[in-house]
């Protein structure tokens, strides 16, 4: 696109009191060649931004600089589609953290602004990275929550193919004898009821959008979002299908209760609850062991969960399973069940599930901590408590036990997916949450990191019915949002709007396989000859890739190595020894947002730093950091997410990676006989903009103590 | 939509700007549909803007919003209506008129958010958003990351002359006093009912001495003492004299699960309190704290969180729930008394300062929205096309707030398709 | 209590929930256990206190933890806890469904404890009273109402009733002791430490404490239950030192009654019926006006309070009747008295009565074993 450049000065907020706006009118006109070159008392005011709007009519500027406020303020008023607009905090970076009409107000409100302008200049408007693309959604796994996926997906129009590794849809509710129900009225109102899964499945089979693959699993995944190629092996023949997104509704299999045998498991009348509905299923409660009819049934919750040995989370459903249970065990009036529990779990309205389930004179609860189950006379069983409120150390005397065992995610030891990416068949980090394909992200609950599967049901969380089909309901729609955007070549979360990609110069790659070992989604796979080969589809935007190559070939229309390294080469370097230039690279999404708060709050941040925002500090490339110092900065600051286990990045890795980067800048601050100190790295949440002017103020002091850049004045 | 990209957009009402409407609208925005959202306070956020940070993670929640914040800057097919309140539903799926109050900001589009109608404000107003425990002024912002960065003039706190002081200290003209509720009819296809909660008024808890004795505070309210935007900047000082908390106690279930307040478990509140132990922990490395409850509920994998908060020793957990708060003679401390039911004795505790675990009341209990079913607890009942999202329907903690909005979204989008 | 049954095996037994259930305690099942009772409850001990303890114990039907566990009489029924309860659980209601078992539990014969308790027995039990009264007055040749001045001894002589009420007192008082002995050693048997110190002056401390009601005025939620309770405590007390001054009246001086008005047994005897008669009511209105807060009560303790207020109206209605010597109504009234007299009496072991007992008894084990002091 042939750029022709506007710059805007505001003047309001008292930027006009505080810096020479004249000259910096005069250094875009002159210095940078700027066109058009224009300052207004109030920019986003009606006349301001018509004097923007009569410029684009009348002098043909497609591509403007606003320097004034914050990009996170007056975000309407500076909307111009089809335009490029840069939006160059002023006021944030120059006036409100600054002593006004100092020299360095000055000097900063004037390379900011230089800054704004060659981005600008560097920058191209995004086109969108358009492929043929379907819209058909893979669910993977036919119970309760694919099925509830796949129907919602295709009331909403879109195909679906459904594969289900057993022979039947309906997954574990198949499996169970009754559901539990909170009754409206729990007087009258049963609370077991028939699971109808029979007409959800019935629904799905005659659905013509939902085609069902049963006895079947997929074999291999291949693509990208768009355009999978899925490989489904059913009953001895496999098929290729062409795939636009995924929802993976795997489920769940019960812990192995062959572990539990210090709860009994293994001794004839002990049995897991899934062994229970079995049991139940075929009428009276019949005892394994004589099929005598229990009357005493004890129900010995977490057998297993919360257990640092065995599973150590909780598995959220089974204490509404053993109070439903125990309504199996209550069929017969002369029958006690009785739940051993360390806290019963009914969250929100379950509450009332327990209520009435606990309000029967055959259903007994006590807390503590079950320690074992020994063998009592005729078949009958102790089960032995400690802390238990009964009084301490007690034996409960049963003559069946059922172990409320809990699950275990069908991700945990199966990719499932079988992707053929570089990075491997399944979803990373499962180990962060002990097997589940989980999102990190509290807000973000669909997002794993691969992009266009969203995981839904007990594959994701520990869950129960009603629960599960919420959460297919909302990966189903991540489903479509993803099919969607990728149809017209936008990015998906975290930067849903972005239409930029990653364009890698390919013949001047070296075949490094940074980027492909470094992409946070798995996005490069390589060709046969070990060639990095960009999957777009699956590219989340965050630049990664475009920071950890040496050779600077991957960009973005809007973002590159050559923009930022020009950027900061623009940057003012005082040659006053006692004045240095640190350059701070801060992560757009947290670190950016914070700092403009703490200017909000009119907080003063050292003179010596320039704020240049990155999407992700992930894609901070090592050039930078050389360009920088060999121009004489005295120091690199980089503000990014906390990183480890708990990270906050939106891009995953980001933070981390840059960290790790920076562990091997030695070598390049060597080569030009630097400290290593020069340069840093903070992890900087976004409610921590209170700590930004000390945080800033500590850095230049270490750097100042390091003393002089001896390529100052160079 | 895949087959009918031709029609118009499908249009969604989104009624509530918390965290679980914000994620609707920009969920159905992102797949489409045109979203109006209405928002009852100045701001969006919710009960989500006032936390200092979210289990299991301890980060911040500012940081999902502000995402958020960044997806409706960027998506044209989001409106937004700050104060506003709904005030007639009719119609039926796929065709709905719905007439909208929009409350007079006083402060108009021009604003910059450049602070100088709050310098100049003589008035103040108690800080509702720090629940009361400071003051703002007349004009303000409701808090630092707000969003829409737009001020707000408490009409009722800013008389005459504090009219004029703001209105002449605003270089943009965005003071306008004279500014008059409107009233908007608006057509939409589908709503979304993400009208969130309040925190149970405690007040009504009789036994537990809020407002009676001093140094009782709520969960919500720990959380804008822990906040380093709240009253204290963040540094956990009890109420009544300032000190720094060195002792504090947790009341789990304070009204929850109780028949006679919230006959439902508010979900959250076991969580929020093993949270906030570690804020009083990290802060305060030799304090102590201890936990009454009924049942520790971290279903999940949150039992890890708990797991984590129980190896602390200066954290201990006391099962049984907390039935008499009084003040300490001669002193601001608590004394608390329960039951150790695994020791079986009543125990009585003293603490600087006692948190109220109190739980969640859905806005159906105290503001219904006419034109939307509710249950008996003022929880919304969903129908075709209109479903709702978060706390509105159930209590839930904030990542399954998020998922279920996005699960709504999908079902307001099916609502009168095809048209 | 955690030590004290370290180890033991738990049977739940599930007739014994229904048994308490039947018995008065229908919300038991509705307890969580969260302690608010315990801890709204200023009657209890600090250590080990009631009634949470109580609520699973009868949850789970562990009969001998309640049956032999003084705590239960510890209980007032202040019904503060069950005004808190989050739940709607009363235990106050399942402490009393579980003293009215104890009583049926430990007095003898079973089979009278089993029909106090029920009230399809109702007619039955009242049937002994009538016919044994109306076989004196028809083996006396009393065939109507009698003439001239309205006499009582016309148709009830005073062998007769000292025959039959000395009989029904001293199977009350046989009863009673076999009770008491059964009760001390279950009790005994369930708790680790064994009685200590003088009994005289534990059997003394409570009394005195029955005198002045100190534990029953910490009640809160229905804090006048205790004035009235206080009120009826006295009457009978009243009435009981008028019944021993008629004797010695009788025995003692020969003095046949009826007496004139102003005799002060006479007074004393008038004056405890009228406070009986406005306490019993106080108590009948107290226990409707705290339904909602305290729970109805069940029949065992219905049955126990309208008997004391018709034994109070009928006394006193025979005395004014006779006054008024209105014969026809007089005769009847009095025969009425006295078949509630005796059903009060004979059946005292076996009905809400033994509370007083069974109080006693199981507060002086608390003191003795040094659970309450």
């Amino acid at each position: 696109m042939d750029k022709n450049i506007g710059l805007y000065i505001c003047t309001g907020c008292s930027i006009g009191e505080s810096v020479n706006v004249e000259k910096i009118v005069n250094i875009g006109k002159n210095a940078l060649r700027v066109p058009v070159v224009k300052s207004h008392f109030a920019l986003c005011g009606k006349e301001g931004t018509g004097l923007i709007r009569n410029d684009m009519q009348a002098e043909g500027v497609n591509t403007v600089v606003v320097a004034a406020c914050s990009p996170r303020v007056k975000y309407e008023e500076f909307d111009f589609p089809g335009c490029i607009v840069e939006r160059v905090p002023v006021r944030e970076l120059a006036i409100w953290t600054q002593e006004p009409n100092s020299e360095e107000a000055q000097l900063a409100a004037e390379d900011y602004i230089r800054m704004g302008v060659i981005k600008v200049q560097k920058g191209d408007l995004p086109e969108p990275y358009l492929m043929e693309t379907v819209k058909s959604i893979l669910v993977i796994g036919g119970g309760i929550t694919g099925m509830t996926a796949a129907l919602q997906a295709a009331d909403a129009g879109y195909p679906v193919v459904l594969v289900e590794k057993e022979d039947r849809l309906g997954g574990f509710v198949n499996r169970l004898h009754k559901i539990g129900k909170i009754p409206a009225d729990p007087a009258k109102d049963p609370l077991i009821a028939d699971s109808g899964i029979e007409n959800t499945i019935k629904a799905v089979e005659s659905n013509p959008k939902i085609k069902v693959y049963k006895s079947a699993k997929v074999e291999k995944t291949e693509g990208q979002p768009g355009a999978f190629d899925v490989t489904i092996s059913s009953n001895g023949s496999s098929e290729t299908v062409r795939i636009g997104s995924v929802v993976l509704a795997a489920g769940w299999r019960p812990y192995d209760a062959s572990k539990l045998g210090h709860l009994g498991y293994g001794m004839p009348n002990v049995v897991t609850n899934i062994e229970f509905e079995e049991i139940a299923r075929q009428g009276k409660i019949a005892r394994p062991s004589d099929g005598k009819e229990a009357k005493k049934v004890a129900f010995v919750q977490c057998a297993g969960q919360r257990d640092p040995d065995h599973l150590p989370y909780c598995s959220a459903m089974c204490c509404t399973t053993s109070l439903k249970q125990a309504q199996y065990v209550r069929q017969n009036p002369a029958a006690a069940a009785m739940i051993l529990y360390k806290d019963i779990r009914t969250p929100g309205n379950l509450e009332y599930f327990y209520k009435a389930a606990q309000n029967d004179p055959g259903v007994m609860l006590t807390k503590g901590e079950v320690t074992g189950v020994s063998e009592a006379d005729g078949g009958n069983l102790y089960v032995e408590m400690q802390d238990s409120l009964l009084g301490g150390q007690v034996k409960i005397e049963a003559d069946m036990v059922v172990l409320a065992t809990g699950i275990v995610p069908a991700t945990a030891d199966d990719p499932i997916l079988m992707l053929q990416y570089r990075q491997g068949p399944g979803l990373p980090d499962l180990d962060l949450y002990d097997g589940f394909a989980d999102s990190n992200f509290i807000c973000f609950q669909y997002e794993t990191r691969r992009t266009g599967v969203y995981a839904a049901g007990c594959v994701r969380q520990p869950m129960n019915m009603a629960e599960a089909q919420e959460d297919a309901t909302g990966a189903a729609l991540k489903a479509i949002q993803s099919v969607e955007h990728v149809a017209t070549g936008i990015a998906v979360h975290p930067r849903a709007w972005d239409m930029t990609y990653p364009d890698p110069y390919m013949q001047r790659c070296t075949s490094c396989k940074r980027c492909t070992e470094e992409c946070p989604f798995g996005a490069i796979d390589e060709d046969e000859k070990g060639t990095p080969f960009y999957k777009p589809g699956r590219c989340r935007r965050c630049a990664t890739c475009m920071g950890a190559c040496p050779e600077r070939i991957v960009s973005f229309k809007d973002y590159h190595v050559d923009m930022i390294g020009s950027m900061l080469k623009s940057v003012s370097v005082p040659e006053d020894e006692d004045k240095p230039r640190i350059i701070v690279l801060a992560c757009e999404n947290d670190a950016y947002p914070a700092i403009d708060t703490a200017a909000l709050q009119k907080g003063r941040l050292d003179p010596a730093i320039r704020i240049i925002q990155l999407r992700c500090l992930g894609s901070t490339n090592l050039v930078w950091i050389a360009d920088a110092l060999s121009r004489g900065v005295d120091g690199m600051l980089l503000l990014g997410c906390k990183y480890g286990e708990n990270y906050q990045c939106h891009f995953a890795k980001g933070s981390e990676l840059a960290n790790y980067r920076l562990g091997k800048v030695q070598e390049t601050l060597g080569r030009l006989q630097l400290e290593a100190e020069r340069v840093g790295m903070i992890q900087l949440a976004i409610d921590e903009y209170d700590k930004i002017p000390s945080l800033i103020t500590g850095f230049v002091e270490r750097v100042k103590e390091i003393g002089p850049n001896p390529f100052k004045g160079f | 939509m895949s087959e009918q990209s031709s029609r118009r957009p499908h249009r969604i009402l989104v009624i509530g700007g918390g965290f679980s409407g914000l994620t609707t609208a920009v969920d159905a925005a992102e797949t489409g549909a045109e979203v109006i959202v209405i928002e009852r306070n100045p701001y969006l956020g919710g009960r989500v803007a006032q936390l200092n940070k979210y289990f299991p993670k301890l980060c911040p929640p500012l940081c999902g919003l502000e995402l958020n914040f960044k997806r409706i800057r960027t998506n044209p097919l989001v409106t937004l209506h700050t104060m506003a309140e709904v005030e007639t539903i009719t119609g039926g799926p796929g065709d709905y008129t719905v007439t909208v109050k929009l409350h007079p900001r006083y402060v108009n589009d021009n604003c910059t958010a450049c602070n100088a109608c709050a310098e100049a404000c003589p008035a103040e107003r108690p800080n509702d958003f720090n629940f009361g425990m400071d003051r703002t002024k007349a004009a303000y912002l409701p808090f630092n990351q707000a969003f829409p960065q737009k001020y707000v003039i408490d009409g009722a706190s800013c008389a005459a002359d504090c009219g004029k002081a703001c209105r002449e200290a605003c270089r943009y003209g965005a003071v306008d006093l004279e500014m008059k509720a409107e009233t908007r009819e608006l057509r939409v296809d589908s709503l979304v009912v993400a009208t969130g909660w309040d925190p149970y008024d405690p007040n009504r808890l009789d036994l537990l001495g809020f407002g009676k004795v001093k140094n009782v505070i709520t969960n919500m309210m720990m959380e804008r003492l822990a906040s380093p935007t709240g009253p204290t900047a963040g540094k956990i000082l009890r109420p009544s004299d300032g000190k720094p908390v060195e002792n504090i106690v947790f009341v789990q279930c304070a009204g929850s699960r109780d028949e006679n307040h919230l006959p439902y478990c508010s979900s959250i509140c076991c969580l929020a309190s093993l949270k906030q132990v570690t804020y009083i922990r990290e802060q305060n490395p030799g304090s102590k704290a201890r936990i009454f409850y009924i049942d520790i509920r971290t279903p999940g994998k949150y039992e890890k969180f708990y797991g984590k908060v129980k190896e602390d020793p200066n954290v201990s957990f006391t099962k049984g729930k907390v039935a008499r708060i009084v003040q300490a003679e001669g002193s601001d401390d608590v004394i608390v008394e329960a039951e150790d039911m695994l020791t079986g004795a009543k125990v009585k505790v003293q603490a600087d300062m006692v948190v109220l675990a109190t739980g969640m009341e859905p806005t159906g209990a105290s503001r219904k929205v006419s034109g939307v079913g509710y249950n008996g607890d003022g929880f919304v009942l969903s129908v075709q096309g209109v479903s709702a999202a978060g706390c509105s329907k159930n209590p839930m903690d904030v990542a399954r707030s998020a998922q279920d909005a996005t699960s709504a979204v999908l079902k307001a989008i099916k609502t009168g398709q095809g048209r | 209590m955690p030590e004290q049954i370290a180890g033991q095996i738990i049977k739940p037994d599930l007739n014994f929930v229904k048994d308490i259930i039947a018995s008065g305690g229908e919300s038991l099942k509705k307890c969580y256990q969260c302690s608010t009772c315990t801890v709204v409850c200023d009657v209890t001990p600090g250590e080990t206190p009631f009634p949470r303890k109580e609520m699973l114990y009868a949850q789970w039907g562990l009969k001998e933890r309640l049956l032999n566990n003084p705590d239960v009489w510890l209980c007032h029924q202040c019904s503060d806890c069950t005004a808190h309860c989050p739940r709607g659980a009363k235990p106050g209601e399942v402490l009393g469904a579980v003293r009215k078992m104890t009583i049926r539990e430990y007095s003898a014969p079973r089979f009278l404890a089993h029909m106090v308790a029920d009230s399809k027995y109702l007619l039955l039990l009242m049937a002994l009273p009538v016919l044994l009264l109306l076989g004196v007055i028809v083996g006396r040749g009393v065939t109507g109402i009698p003439d001239g001045e309205i006499v009582y001894t016309k148709i009830m002589p005073v062998p007769a009733i000292d025959v039959i009420f000395t009989a029904a007192a001293v199977f009350a008082v046989l009863s009673f002791l076999f009770g008491i002995r059964k009760y001390w050693a279950a009790m005994k048997v369930g708790t680790k430490a064994a009685p200590r110190g003088s009994l005289a002056e534990d059997v003394v401390a409570v009394i005195t404490e029955f005198l002045t009601h100190r534990r029953f005025r910490k009640c809160s939620v229905t804090q006048e239950r205790s004035t009235s309770h206080l009120l009826v405590f006295y009457a009978f007390a009243g009435l009981a030192l008028t019944t021993t001054w008629a004797i010695v009246y009788l025995y003692g001086f020969h003095r046949e009654s009826p007496y004139p008005q102003y005799d002060p047994m006479k007074l004393v005897g008038n004056v405890s019926a009228l406070a009986l008669l406005f306490g019993i009511s106080l108590v009948v209105v107290n226990r409707l006006k705290n339904a909602e807060k305290a729970g109805k009560g069940s029949y065992f303790d219905w049955l126990f309070l309208s008997v004391i207020f018709i034994i109070a109206v009928t006394g006193l209605f025979s005395e004014l009747l006779r006054l008024g010597n209105i014969a026809v109504l007089a005769y009847p009234v009095y025969f009425i008295h006295l078949v509630f007299v005796f059903f009060l009496f004979a059946y005292a072991p076996f009905s809400k009565m033994a509370h007083m007992v069974y109080r006693t008894t199981a507060l002086v084990f608390a003191r003795q074993t040094g659970r309450d002091r």
